[in-house]
């Protein structure tokens, strides 16, 4: 008995200082949360555009997204969450949208945010916007209240909720007068918890804190592109250096505090370093070989299968990542909700080069040149087309690396000739699912030139399909059928090396950097 | 004409190839006694034959990667390390530098044929000279690196445009040295009795011109042989000279430059092999310089 007691005597007292200590490590990080300050995030390039809906630009995203807010976006696990709506009330029939919106949001202007604003915001949206598929279903806007809003589709479409949610070019909404302006001439104002300040091309781009912003309460913390959003930093500015190594020099003597990416091989040498702190974005995209099903040779499919048995995904991968990748087959990423399985595994880094030297022979091969296709911009899409070339060279084809800059090789690829094969990261499209990807490799300009008449019809079939397990089963379809003619092979999947200043607290890797609910901790 | 004369003729001849095969050993001889001279032509010497045997040399392939390798620094078995491919920085060096030595020696013999034949022209034909030098005036308005990396960026990056690019940039000031020459030796007497005694406009150009104005023309050539080294690296380096994976050594450089901190060797190997290439020839040109300098001979001669 009495050592029974003993015994809960003890456990008792343990129970209590570990909550004790709780409550006391609860209360140290809420007291932490220092807010002031300047922050500087570091991209190598400069954003083309600040209107965020009529840019799909990645450089643009890291700025737009903390400065607007759109009504709908993904949460942490890629699922549509309100964040300017309060909630959506489908109709049955599928084709009316009810949207009550949040009251009380502010404008950085002052103004607060009505359904006349969200109605002009996404008419404009349907004229300019920079994924014209987003709204195509949408046939009328109309303001059913001052603070509602109700969308009527022309038929109904299951994946609406996922593409109105699309951060690819964002549905942002902005103050109705400014709506009314042409593309790239608006006054950058939204709802977000920071406000624009100035844009100095080759320079940066310089935020500060919204006073008024409010946030949503409805959440503990932020969700994805939602949640409850606190503004802790007085400004924040956003510099473009292009240089790796002097972004990194930079970062080191602590002039700048975050860096969108740095080299693998520099956060190696920076794991011993206290006052900085790596993160891994992973994953952050696929790295695809695309080929044109236009131009000889890769026109013809025994070829095509001849290039995807030849390769070595691990030795590709594992250079134009330095080191930070995953091997994996499928058109989704391992574990997710649409990932199909082992279907087309064992076409995946087989390296096998006698079984690509029959197929070549079977083709009728003769050595007719490879044009590979690749910019020296994106330093993945180079060295993976320097280590594909070594490859096809060693099975007998006749390889030649065409290395132009980014947006001469983003002219070439839309060309029937003069390229064979293309190296391209795809970094948003398997993100936000099936349907964002493969309507890539469907309709006008398929990123393979020539359509495959059965993946289109599986695509159309993909956005029809009502409820997720039929969506699944479409998609296994459509990952074997690009098992099957080879218009474009997964090499892998890549990740995205950060860093940032030790000081820097709350900063959570992310499809964009949220600043917001990021502080610096005081020395 | 009698066989006594003919006998003259001959014996005359031969006196005259011996005393020019004498003025050869004897221009040798001064040319590698000259001490910048010596150096220059032994460290150029070892590039070369670097690059001449490079397939010999070279312990690996060049363009061979190897993943499990990547970034790995000197050792005994990659001397020079090895790049973000885990390709061997040794043997892409030397391979690199035979494109770089191959890249050059096209351009000095371009610049140099383009070179005289202007040069001639302009000097030779009074009425040409005007448009010609304007011409080339033109040409040499502007900065010379930077108008070969916009003629090699327009024409897109091979090694074969590189070397057009640099030949185009280098002929002006080639053809104007040549031309400078001739202006002053076609007044010169011996000129004048070759005109006197009827020789032709082929063969005062040829035998007495362009024979008196090559000292001056080799010593420019080595200096464009240095200059389109460095200038092939510039080009590759900015991604307009040979594409990749050639190992050209503008091209090593280009690649190691996000390594700077942590792998050195990559970008210091190759920088180190122009250095001492360009270092090479610069001392040969010097060499050639003082000794084909009559006034700087005969100093040497009193002194």
């Amino acid at each position: 008995m009495l050592r029974t007691s003993r015994l809960r005597l003890i456990r008792r007292a343990f129970l209590a200082a570990a909550a004790g200590a709780f409550i006391g490590l609860s209360a140290w990080t809420a007291m932490a949360q220092t807010a002031g300050g300047d922050l500087v995030f570091v991209q190598n390039s400069n954003p083309p555009s600040l209107d965020a809906m009529v840019t799909t630009s990645q450089a643009s995203r890291n700025i737009t997204m903390n400065m607007y807010e759109t009504l709908f976006g993904f949460s942490e696990d890629i699922r549509p969450i309100p964040i300017l709506a309060k909630s959506v009330d489908i109709s049955p029939d599928g084709k009316t949208y009810r949207i009550p919106l949040r009251e009380g949001v502010k404008f950085h202007n002052g103004k607060e945010m009505k359904a006349e604003d969200v109605k002009a915001s996404l008419d404009r949206y349907k004229k300019v916007g920079g994924t014209q598929t987003m709204l195509a279903p949408v046939e009328s806007i109309d303001v059913t209240g001052p603070y509602e809003v109700t969308l009527r589709l022309s038929e109904p479409t299951p994946t609406f909720m996922e593409s109105f949610a699309s951060p690819r070019a964002p549905a942002v909404i902005i103050p109705a007068e400014e709506a009314a302006k042409e593309p790239n001439k608006i006054s950058f104002i939204g709802t977000g918890p920071y406000k624009f300040v100035e844009y100095v091309p080759d320079s940066h781009v310089k935020l500060e804190r919204f006073k008024d912003y409010v946030p949503n309460e409805d959440y503990k913390d932020i969700d994805g592109f939602g949640g409850k959003k606190t503004a802790y930093l007085d400004t924040i500015t956003f510099r473009v250096i292009p240089e790796a190594g002097a972004a990194v020099a930079a970062l080191e003597t602590g002039e700048v505090q975050v860096l969108e990416q740095i080299p693998v091989p520099t956060a190696r040498r920076l794991a011993s370093n206290p006052d900085i702190k790596t993160y891994e974005n992973m994953p952050w995209a696929f790295l695809t070989f695309i080929m044109n099903m236009k131009a000889a040779p890769t026109d013809n499919v025994k070829f095509r299968e001849a290039v995807a048995l030849a390769l070595n995904d691990e030795e590709v991968m594992a250079i134009a990542t330095e080191g930070l990748f995953n091997l994996y087959h499928g058109w989704m990423y391992e574990g997710s909700t649409y990932d199909a399985g082992d279907i087309g595994k064992e076409f995946y880094n087989v390296h096998d080069a006698e079984r690509a030297k029959a197929l070549l022979k079977e083709a009728g091969y003769n050595g007719e040149p490879f044009s590979l296709l690749t910019d020296s911009n994106i330093p993945e899409h180079g060295k993976a087309a320097v280590v594909i070339a070594e490859q096809l060279k060693a099975v007998g084809i006749n390889a030649v690396v065409n290395q132009v800059d980014w947006p001469t090789a983003l002219k070439i690829r839309l060309q029937d000739s003069g390229w064979n094969g293309w190296t391209l990261a795809m970094g948003i499209e398997p993100y936000l699912g099936p349907a964002a990807l493969i309507s890539t490799l469907t309709g006008a300009a398929p990123h393979f030139r020539a359509n495959d008449p059965e993946l289109d019809a599986l695509y159309k079939e993909l956005i029809t399909t009502d409820g997720v397990d039929g969506r699944k089963a479409v998609f296994a379809k459509i990952q074997k059928r690009l098992y099957e003619f080879f218009g474009i092979v997964k090499v892998g999947e890549t990740g995205l090396m950060q860093a940032a200043r030790a000081n820097v607290q709350g900063f959570k890797p992310f499809r964009f950097p949220r600043l917001y609910n990021v502080w610096l901790e005081k020395k | 004409m009698t066989a006594e004369a003919d006998a003259d003729t001959a014996s005359l001849r031969r006196e005259i190839a011996r005393a020019r095969r004498r003025g050869w050993m004897r221009f040798l001889k001064r040319l590698f006694s000259h001490r910048s001279f010596q150096v220059g032509f032994a460290l150029f010497s070892v590039i070369v034959l670097l690059a001449l045997f490079a397939d010999l040399v070279a312990p690996y392939d060049p363009n061979k990667n190897d993943y499990r390798n990547l970034l790995a620094p000197p050792s005994m078995l990659h001397l020079f390390g090895t790049d973000g491919f885990g390709r061997d920085i040794f043997s892409r060096v030397i391979h690199g530098t035979r494109i770089s030595l191959g890249i050059g020696i096209s351009v000095v013999v371009m610049t140099g044929l383009f070179g005289v034949v202007l040069g001639m022209l302009a000097g030779y034909v009074r009425w040409l000279d005007n448009a010609l030098m304007r011409l080339m005036d033109g040409l040499m308005a502007f900065p010379g690196v930077l108008l070969a990396i916009a003629l090699a960026a327009a024409l897109g990056p091979s090694a074969l445009n590189a070397v057009i690019a640099l030949t185009i940039t280098f002929t002006p000031r080639t053809a104007r040295i040549v031309r400078s020459s001739v202006l002053v030796i076609r007044e010169l007497p011996y000129v004048e009795a070759a005109l006197a005694v009827g020789a032709g406009h082929a063969r005062i150009i040829v035998r007495y011109i362009l024979a008196n104005a090559l000292s001056p023309l080799i010593v420019q050539l080595t200096f464009v042989f240095a200059v389109s080294i460095l200038a092939e690296a510039i080009l590759s380096f900015l991604g307009v000279g040979p594409p990749p994976p050639a190992p050209s050594l503008g091209n090593i450089i280009a690649e190691g430059r996000s390594y700077l901190q942590d792998a050195s060797w990559i970008a210091f190997f190759p920088g180190m092999a122009i250095a001492a290439a360009v270092l090479g020839l610069n001392l040969m040109g010097d060499g050639l310089r003082d000794v084909t300098d009559p006034r700087l001979a005969s100093q040497r001669g009193a002194g």
